[in-house]
């Protein structure tokens, strides 16, 4: 037996090397602006509906909150249909691989939040951007895979995180345009670069 | 009409079936863009002999393609797989993988049911 798990072993670091060594199309142009979309109407809604945000921090967080996992369900389904259709004998590889690359950004976004809300509430006025900040990162860690487009994305993401960082304080703290613009725009910049860099049959 | 043999195996091709053969498709398939000749050799612990026989079997079989120039005035001898290679090179994986994973499953009934009870094709 031990002999066959070893095998089984070697044939499965064999495929996961061949999935790195691979273009990942799985990310889906549909889903991303799907999610863009989401939030730019979230963010009409936020300006209509809370005028000034300030006070709000919890409302705005878990609207935000929300918005994420719905979000990362709608790409998370399309990456996982598309995976099985364009990269059918290495999907699960490439998802798992996928998944590996953007984790550790995504984790440390989550922990951020959850120490700012805990222990340093007076400082969550700089949570959209330091999630903005670790979804960039977690687009460079994952770019070496991805269309080259998504270094654009990075470069993005990293931008508006430093700049909320800079400006989006005080009066502006919570504003639709610390959250709500950069992320549904950056997210219609992902459909934009996946749209032109998908093979033709996906 | 022929009976079906569900442990023909016909995925596992001779030409990868070779613990030297599968060892340069691996490096080849994981470096798309290629490998020089004398990297493929250190990867794969090869001679210069060895490793030019088994890279004429797979140009043989049309699965890597190996390209002479010169860079820096020195020859270079640049391996690549093809892309018909990287996907029989996948199906291959896909049959090997079955075919131990059958295996493994025999040898488990075996040791809780008894000798052939689990021997049956999933």
């Amino acid at each position: 037996m031990q002999d066959l798990d070893k095998a089984l072993a070697e044939i499965g670091a064999i495929r996961t090397q061949l999935a790195r060594s691979e273009t990942f199309h799985g990310l889906g142009p549909t889903a991303f602006a799907a999610t863009g979309v989401l939030a730019l109407l979230v963010a009409i809604g936020e300006a209509r509906w809370m005028p000034d945000p300030g006070p709000h921090a919890a409302a705005f967080l878990t609207v935000w909150i929300a918005v994420a996992a719905i979000s990362a369900t709608v790409i998370g389904v399309e990456m996982v249909g598309r995976s099985r259709r364009l990269h059918s004998p290495l999907a699960d590889e490439m998802i798992v691989a996928a998944v590996q690359q953007f984790l550790p950004a995504g984790a440390a976004g989550v922990l951020i939040t959850a120490v700012l809300y805990g222990f340093a509430p007076q400082a969550l006025w700089a949570a959209p951007a330091l999630w903005q900040i670790c979804f960039s990162l977690g687009i460079f860690a994952s770019c070496r895979f991805l269309p080259r487009g998504m270094l654009l994305v990075g470069a993005w993401y990293l931008a508006t995180g430093v700049g909320c960082l800079a400006l989006a304080q005080g009066a502006h703290a919570f504003a639709p345009s610390a959250m709500g613009l950069p992320f549904g725009a950056g997210q219609l910049l992902v459909a934009a670069v996946l749209r032109f860099s998908s093979p033709r049959d996906a | 009409m022929p009976e079906p043999a569900p442990f023909a195996y016909e995925g596992l091709d001779r030409v990868f079936h070779e613990r030297a053969r599968l060892g340069v498709l691996t490096s080849l398939a994981a470096n798309p863009k290629g490998l020089a000749f004398s990297d493929l050799r250190r990867l794969c612990g090869l001679t210069d002999g060895n490793l030019a026989r088994h890279l004429q079997t797979l140009q043989d079989a049309g699965l890597v393609e190996v390209t002479k120039n010169f860079e820096r005035n020195r020859p270079l001898t640049l391996c690549r797989i093809t892309p018909e290679g990287r996907a029989r090179f996948l199906e291959y994986l896909d049959v090997l993988d079955r075919v131990v994973r059958e295996a493994a499953a025999a040898a488990k009934s075996e040791t809780t049911e008894g000798p052939l009870s689990g021997l049956a094709p999933a």
